[in-house]
């Protein structure tokens, strides 16, 4: 039987399709050859969600956006001499959070990390602190209150300073200023309880007993000497003398001779201690006080630390007498002047502040337990009057505060922005940056795109708005998406892979044994994957369903080796197909038409296909098509049920007595829900289907034409010819070419440019 | 044509599929490696004018030459990381653009389309955020290097790829 000429030939381009250019490049591809621009129309609201820059924090953007001067009032120093209650509150945390460091040895600042200091924390020498803890938590306690009640009646004062300072600021501005302000501290005395759960718990000091008397009891024939069930007993017994008071706990033991020595809170070692002269095990147990085991260990070192955290009690004195909690500012001006370190010798023989600085950074690091917490705590510092040229003394700030939002280096000696380079890719976040009265500020505008690079949020320069944020979100996009996401680039040919689409989407959800008949043969292969390390939205997460159910099927290859493994996850033939699909749960797809945003869908021709009539020994052409959206899947976890999965589809023209076009591969991948990142313009060009213009008649000779072109083989002249005849009716052409198809000249008909 | 297994097959496909993600990735995370990503991609000549189709982000990239200004706008430690790949082989006698002498000649199945998908992370710069990216290839045999010695050419070469971000 000769084979149909129309099967055949059904995906050969037409020849006046091949001769335009089919590539466009990046620069002038607004508008793609797309069949389908409606279903690609992006509502522009859904993206600002997922693009916009992050967002400052509620208390913070209305001091700093609204406020560009207020940094500048900031720098006046004078306005941080007076110590408000307020800040009492902060010195006080400063001060208890204190672990008793080795710390910069007389004077010499020369520690770093945090590591160092942490470890102590529960070291020995918080002993020396003992009796002081309990009272300074009670004073703080005190202050805390007092400092709530006292923020309206302590700011107008800081007012005052302000008006002092600039002379620019409004009273009812800064008035309202406050009232933020105030809603900062009260944040910031919120978080005080859990700080002082955090410091009892490192600082209280542990008291130790030495237990004596058990190597005579019984229970010194068991495995472990009897430590065991001595301080099971202990604690029993001790905890039973005060039933209403929590349990007593022994923390430590060590078994030492023939004596235990226990370590306790010291009101457990109280209880503890009222058990002398009780029996255990048929001995009478003597309890005494004793040193904690490893404070006697580490007593030589003890001059040095008291040394050494004098030292550091100093540096944070300075940095709380620094440290404005009403702007989360914390003021390192003018470091050479300040009366607190010149007293401590710091600057003895030289004036640079490369050696204190580091250590205050240290003393910083070591008052916030999480990046988060300096977050919070400090948004912005100024550097200010510091003679700096470069920030290479000051390094360590960006180590410490990478994420601060404001910074200022009024009146340094800064000639260049590579000198702001010891501070590498930090500050990221910065909004406001103010180098008013150094070299540089003359070149500022013309180094404009060099800062920006550096700090791609920065909208505020010397206090001036210089960007917008609209331009700051766009920018941050290109950095975000090196290669630009584009509307999709949907090069369809005659309708055929938005017709397959269509379908698919339906069918898979409602019939997929029809889909099967529809698009697959013997010779379709399918296969999938999981990707389950795909990265996820961190504002978007949604629990996972089990994978169970595609597990078995998975094709993964970076994680299936084995060739039968391998072999038996590639399903071909619709039968085959068949079986898998009636195994994967029900799903239900989003609407194409209705919610277009869930999709992003592309495909373009491909060239060499197997020509299933044997016909071309160089192969056909046919279209591939990658699909990427969410679907939700049927299971008794209706929270659960999100996923986002990617298909390539090979299409190509069907065997005799098949499908006319055919899924020759069809390969999906599946991959934790998360939101596509989509194009933040609408679609150029992209109307609703709706809203679509009538279709002119010119548009639909057109389509028919290309119609024609597919079904027979001939070229679009021919088509067009063959419907001028018959009266632009589609059906009437195509019988009159399957009517007269021997007598056509072979020119009427388009080869593979590969035949 | 020399009858090959299907098993066969499938063994070629997955290990080039396998050398084409594991050095692909790589190439195109290292700005020095910039000049040597056209070397991944067909190259049309008078015998076979087909060129390679590529789509990435959405963007038609006309000729391999121009995907150097494309991965050059790509920051410092820019790092792809490939989590999940699959592939079909999809034509098992292919013959765009191959040369008369071999037209005939299938040995060892290596004259074959193979489609890969693969799934993976990028993280475009130092504490950037990670994305997702999904890439579906279509690897065709370079016929410069089929059949003979192939002397540091590569056997496989990109004849379609469409690359999107997709988280």
């Amino acid at each position: 039987m000769p084979p149909l000429f129309c099967q055949t030939q059904l995906f050969l381009w037409p020849a006046a399709f091949r001769s335009q250019p089919a590539h466009i490049t990046i620069n002038t591809h607004k508008g793609t050859v797309s069949k389908l621009p409606s279903l690609w129309f992006l509502p522009q609201h859904l993206f600002y969600d997922t693009l916009s820059h992050t967002p400052l924090t509620p208390t913070t953007s209305t001091t700093e956006s609204n406020n560009p001067s207020i940094i500048v009032r900031r720098t006046d120093r004078t306005s941080y001499k007076q110590t408000s209650r307020v800040e009492h509150t902060l010195i006080d945390i400063m001060q208890r959070s204190s672990p008793a460091p080795r710390g910069p040895r007389n004077s010499s600042p020369s520690i770093r990390g945090r590591g160092g200091i942490q470890k102590r924390k529960a070291g020995p020498t918080r002993l020396d602190r003992d009796g002081d803890l309990v009272m300074d938590a009670a004073a703080a306690g005190e202050k805390r209150r007092s400092g709530r009640g006292h923020v309206g009646s302590d700011t107008p004062s800081r007012g005052q300073g302000n008006g002092r300072g600039r002379g620019g600021q409004g009273r009812a501005a800064s008035q309202k200023l406050l009232q933020a302000q105030a809603a900062i501290v009260r944040g910031l005395n919120a978080k005080l309880p859990q700080a002082n759960v955090l410091e009892s718990r490192i600082t209280s000091t542990d008291s130790a007993l030495q237990i004596d008397g058990l190597s005579s009891s019984k229970a010194a024939s068991n495995p472990d000497g009897g430590v065991e069930s001595l301080l099971a007993f202990l604690e029993r017994k001790a905890s039973a003398h005060d039933p209403k008071s929590k349990p007593v706990k022994i923390k430590k033991s060590l078994k030492k001779g023939g004596s235990v020595i226990i370590t306790a809170s010291p009101d457990d070692v109280l209880a503890i201690q009222k058990l002398n002269g009780y029996s255990f095990a048929g001995a009478d147990l003597s309890i005494t006080a004793c040193e904690p085991p490893s404070s006697r260990l580490e007593k030589p070192k003890d001059e040095v630390s008291v040394s050494a955290q004098e030292t550091k009690e100093r540096l944070r004195g300075v940095l709380a007498s620094r440290y404005d909690a009403n702007l989360k500012l914390l003021n390192l001006a003018a470091l050479a002047q300040d009366p607190g370190l010149i007293q401590m010798g710091v600057f003895d023989g030289s004036t640079t502040t490369s050696k204190i600085f580091p250590a205050l950074m240290v003393v910083c690091d070591g008052l916030f337990k999480t990046r988060s917490e300096k977050r919070e705590a400090i948004v912005s510092v100024t550097l200010a009057d510091n003679d700096l040229v470069d920030v290479k003394d000051v390094a360590a700030l960006a180590q410490t505060f990478p994420d601060i939002k404001n910074l200022d280096l009024s009146r340094n000696k800064i000639a260049q922005l590579s000198s702001l380079d010891a501070w590498g890719t930090r500050f990221r976040d910065l909004v406001t940056l103010i180098l008013t009265g150094n070299p540089i500020e003359p070149s500022l505008p013309a180094i404009k795109s060099d800062l920006v690079k550096k700090y791609p949020h920065l909208e505020i320069l010397n206090g001036v708005q210089f960007r917008t944020p609209e331009e700051i979100a766009s920018t941050i996009e290109a950095t975000k998406y090196p290669i630009p996401l584009q509307t999709p680039d949907f090069r369809d040919v005659g309708q055929v892979g938005e017709n397959f689409i269509r379908q698919f989407v339906a069918l898979y959800d409602s019939n997929r044994s029809a889909l099967l008949t529809n698009f697959y043969d013997d010779e379709s292969v399918l296969s999938l994957a999981i990707n389950m390390a795909a990265p996820r939205n961190p504002k978007q997460i949604l629990p996972i369903a089990p994978w169970a159910p595609y597990l078995k099927y998975s094709r993964n290859l970076v994680r299936v080796n084995n060739l039968p493994t391998q072999m038996s996850r590639l399903h071909r033939g619709s039968q085959a197909i068949n079986t898998v699909w009636s195994a994967l749960p029900a799903t239900r797809h989003p609407d194409l038409q209705t919610q277009p945003e869930k999709y992003l869908i592309e495909c373009h021709s491909l060239p060499g296909l197997v020509d299933p009539n044997g016909q071309s020994a160089r192969g056909v052409d046919g279209l591939i098509i990658t699909m990427h959206g969410e679907f939700e899947e049927e299971n008794d976890k209706p929270e659960q049920a999100l996923r986002s999965f990617s298909r390539t589809f090979v299409l190509g023209p069907g065997g005799p007595g098949g499908p006319a076009i055919r899924v020759i591969s069809d390969m999906m991948t599946l991959r934790a829900w998360g939101p596509l990142a989509l194009p933040r313009v609408a679609a150029v060009g992209g109307v609703p289907l709706e809203a679509a213009p009538a279709v002119t008649e010119q548009q639909q000779q057109e389509a028919f034409a290309q119609q024609l072109v597919l079904r027979t083989g001939l070229t679009l002249q021919y088509a067009i010819l063959c419907l001028t005849e018959t009266g632009w009716d589609l059906e009437k052409a195509f019988v009159a070419f399957e009517a007269n198809r021997h007598k056509l000249p072979t020119e009427a008909f388009a080869n593979s440019n590969f035949q | 044509m020399a009858d090959i297994s299907e098993d066969q097959e499938v063994k070629v496909a997955i290990e080039t599929a396998e050398t084409f993600v594991n050095t692909y990735y790589v190439t195109i995370s290292k700005p020095h490696a910039i000049k040597e990503i056209p070397d991944f991609y067909v190259k049309p000549n008078p015998e076979s004018p087909l060129k390679p189709d590529i789509s990435l982000n959405g963007n038609l990239i006309s000729s391999p030459s121009d995907l150097e200004a494309v991965f050059e706008k790509q920051p410092p430690k820019t790092h792809y990381e490939v989590q999940s790949f699959d592939c079909h082989v999809l034509n098992r006698n292919y013959n765009v653009g191959v040369p008369d002498n071999v037209l005939e000649m299938n040995k060892h199945g290596r004259k074959m389309s193979i489609m890969v998908t693969v799934s993976g992370s990028v993280r475009y710069g130092d504490g950037a955020d990670i994305q997702g990216f999904m890439d579906s290839l279509v690897l065709v045999p370079n016929w410069e290097a089929y059949g003979k010695p192939h002397k540091g050419k590569r056997r496989w070469l990109v004849q379609s790829q469409t690359f999107r971000l997709v988280l």
